[in-house]
């Protein structure tokens, strides 16, 4: 009884609500597995909460998002959206892939608007996912074909481009293997020679091999940063990088969202150099407004530079910035802000009432039909140690 | 025995039988009976939220589990390190009818009880099947024997389309006589599906080490070639712990299944079992109030040391990462600690709690 007494205090430090005071919840992974993309996303919410509520964006009401750690463990992120429901939440914050298929069915009889961090097509798709859960940008499967698309488009040489799917053994990196299969059976002329399911190797040489017996030319990677830079730092090593974009008989590296950033050129240094990467975030090593922007409001709030750079501050601003924006809609309306109407929004935020956000490379748009926020992917590059933007954003022809 | 079974300050047994007794005394049973009503009919006069609600549930699961890994490990003397694969195997067994004829059938929606008997059996099965080189290795070599029963498990889930690569399985709703159970009583419901089986369980593994079996497992747990000598099996006898390990295992993997509507891999990792033998250690190995204080106290552990990374999380600055380096620490050095003061665990602060209030007001 001593013990369930305190586990009764231990719980019992939850938030007060008031009328005008909307409350939300984030349970993302800022300790554990994938802490190093949580973390800044975690600060990246906090910090725009903050300035919501500091800068009366909602006028005198405040939102309340108290953000609570998951360890990337489904089980935590199911006990943190109890607590959140228990505080009666309108919108809910989530993170990882599993724990949001987990938790999908949950979301649906709640009826509660969800955005994840995720952008596993799965979440939104009929039967796995739940129609109240809205993807940021296009999903990890839009970024894979996307990738494959622009290989197929700028390979350099004759004949059918082979190419190599570097994927996380999880639910994460398997998702868009089949997409993309299926984009090849459709039409995109690529050839896939091997689908790789990464382990925690430290040394890729063996495989780096065999993927050059093989013809590969280019590995498309759809997984974390540091099996990447592992892989890249093999390559380079070993002197089969291709110097520039499918250089014959060397390997062209590229990858979808988390795979990138700067902390892949932390960890990966000079064998970064030549690294495609794509995302539907802008990023402060690029040119334009929202450089400036992005850095002054992470130096208003004390971040550091590692964390004022990376995008997935950029990506946390942009989760919170559109439950912000829902909100702000639903009390211009006139309407009580609750989770249907919250819902009622994000399906009408499109035409001409799509939300634009400096932090994306295109405007924000849901409907009942598409809960795929930003339509657009933006190629970038390694150059001198930064991503530079590639061509302009486009979207992917075989997936829509 | 003592003549006054209310005023007994001792335990004066007068034949075997008299040893043999379930509570030794009247007062033992007068506690145990207003404990167990407490725990029955507290949530009809407190409202939880659901969030405590499924810690404590998880919790209870958690008894089921270190029944079964306190039998192996604590009474019969047999290190498993792949407990949490046994409970993934009753989990997946329940995954595997949802799978097959479909998440709401109506074995997995309305015979939910007998589902969970027999992921019960099915992680016996395996238990016994894993416990086979129990036959022929002892001590560290039939550690490596459980432990490579975990690797082929994650292996197997991860990566068999049956089993959806690992991700989410999901699991019907269940149905009780009131109609279904919908997400408002959910958690109430399984809190009293589960304090059931816990209880049963826990009178399960009482009365065990009352029969000859029980008595078995600590013997060859002492010493194995005595046992032999004595005319008992030291090899089936620890095949036998396994399967009842591994029975245990399996109806908490069912439970856990259903409480989290569906079967998902990262449930059961290595993790998993070496947190459920943490808890069989802090608990008190071999003993029965063990199971019962071991879950609890880790969780608590961990939900305090949540807060604490959290409240850190504030002031400290992001390169030191206190918070990812507070829980792992808090919890090895809790084993750690234990091992050193207090080998026998909580069950021992409570042995000597009852000893005190036996005597009381007399101090000896």
């Amino acid at each position: 009884m001593v013990v369930f007494a305190l586990v009764f205090l231990g719980l019992s430090n939850a938030p007060l609500s008031s009328a005008e005071t909307y409350n939300l919840g984030l349970s993302l992974a800022i300790t554990g597995p994938t802490s190093d993309a949580g973390n800044p996303y975690s600060k990246g919410v906090e910090d725009y909460m903050k300035f919501v509520n500091e800068t009366k964006v909602l006028g005198d009401a405040k939102i309340n998002c108290p953000i609570k750690d998951d360890q990337y463990q489904t089980a935590n992120t199911k006990r943190n959206f109890e607590e959140f429901l228990d505080n009666e939440i309108v919108l809910f914050l989530s993170y990882a892939t599993g724990a949001n298929q987990a938790l999908a069915k949950d979301y649906t009889e709640e009826e509660i608007p969800v955005i994840p961090a995720s952008f596993d097509k799965s979440l939104i798709s009929e039967g796995t996912g739940s129609k109240f859960i809205f993807l940021s940008i296009p999903s990890y499967s839009h970024q894979f074909v996307g990738l494959g698309e622009y290989v197929a488009k700028h390979h350099k040489g004759g004949g059918t481009p082979k190419v190599a799917l570097f994927v996380h053994p999880s639910a994460f990196g398997r998702a868009p293997v089949k997409d993309f299969e299926s984009a090849v059976a459709a039409g995109l002329k690529l050839e896939v020679v091997e689908v790789v399911e990464h382990g925690k190797d430290l040394d890729n040489s063996a495989l780096l091999q065999r993927l050059q017996n093989k013809g590969v030319q280019y590995v498309i990677s759809q997984t974390v940063q540091s099996p990447v830079a592992t892989l890249i730092k093999d390559a380079h090593r070993l002197g089969v990088t291709a110097k520039s974009f499918g250089e014959s008989g060397k390997l062209t590296f590229l990858g979808a969202h988390y795979t990138g950033g700067a902390d892949l050129i932390a960890l990966a240094g000079q064998a970064a150099e030549g690294f495609y990467w794509t995302t539907g975030y802008r990023l402060t090593s690029d040119e334009g407004p929202w450089v400036k922007w992005q850095l002054d409001f992470a130096k208003k709030y004390g971040r550091d530079e590692k964390t004022a750079n990376s995008h997935n501050y950029a990506n946390g601003i942009m989760a919170a910035q559109v439950a912000v924006e829902a909100i702000r809609r639903v009390k211009e309306s006139g309407k009580e802000v609750s989770r249907d109407s919250l819902v009622a929004v994000l399906n009408n935020m499109n035409g001409d009432k799509a939300f634009e956000t400096l932090t994306t490379v295109g405007p924000v748009s849901y409907s009942e039909t598409d809960r795929m926020g930003v339509d657009f992917l933006q190629l970038y590059v390694v150059k001198e140690g930064v991503f530079k933007s590639v061509d302009e954003p486009f979207q992917p022809e075989f997936l829509k | 025995m003592s003549a006054n079974r209310w005023l007994a300050t001792g335990n004066f047994f007068t034949s075997y039988r008299e040893e043999q007794r379930i509570f030794f005394t009247s007062l033992d049973r007068l506690c145990f009976c207003l404990l167990l009503l407490a725990v029955f009919i507290w949530p009809q006069f407190i409202t939880p939220s659901n969030k405590i609600m499924l810690v404590i549930d998880n919790i209870l699961i958690a008894i089921v589990a270190v029944y079964g890994l306190n039998l192996v490990t604590g009474f019969a003397g047999l290190i498993s390190i792949g407990h949490a694969a046994f409970m993934g195997v009753g989990a997946y067994t329940l995954a595997s009818f949802a799978t097959v004829l479909g998440d709401s059938h109506v074995l997995l929606t309305h015979a939910w009880p007998l589902m969970i008997v027999l992921s019960g059996i099915m992680g016996a099965v395996f238990g016994a099947f894993v416990g086979l080189p129990a036959l022929r290795l002892k001590h560290l070599y039939l550690a490596i024997a459980t432990l490579s029963f975990q690797m082929i498990f994650e292996w197997v889930i991860n990566f068999f389309v049956f089993f959806n690569q690992g991700q989410m399985i999901s699991v019907g709703r269940v149905f009780w006589l009131t109609g279904k159970i919908g997400r408002k009583d959910h958690y109430f419901f399984w809190y009293y599906v589960i304090l059931v089986i816990v209880v049963i369980l826990g009178f399960a593994v009482r009365n065990l080490l009352r029969t000859k079996y029980g008595r078995c497992l600590i013997a060859v747990r002492d010493n194995d070639r005595a046992a032999d000598a004595m005319g008992m099996h030291p090899g089936l006898t620890k095949v036998f712990a396994f399967a009842l390990a591994g029975f245990f295992a399996g109806v908490a993997g069912a439970l856990h299944c259903y409480l989290f509507r569906g079967a998902g891999f990262e449930s059961f990792t290595l993790h998993h079992s070496i947190t459920y033998l943490a808890m069989a250690i802090v608990g008190g190995l071999g003993t029965l109030p063990g199971c019962l204080f071991g879950p609890a106290a880790i969780y608590t552990l961990e939900l305090q040391v949540e807060h604490l990374s959290e409240w850190t999380g504030t002031f400290m600055p992001d390169s030191m990462n206190l918070a990812t380096a507070l829980r792992p620490l808090a919890f090895g050095l809790t084993i750690v600690l234990f091992l050193m003061f207090e080998p026998r665990g909580i069950a021992n602060w409570w042995r000597i709690c009852r000893s005190y209030f036996k005597l009381w007001p007399f101090r000896y």
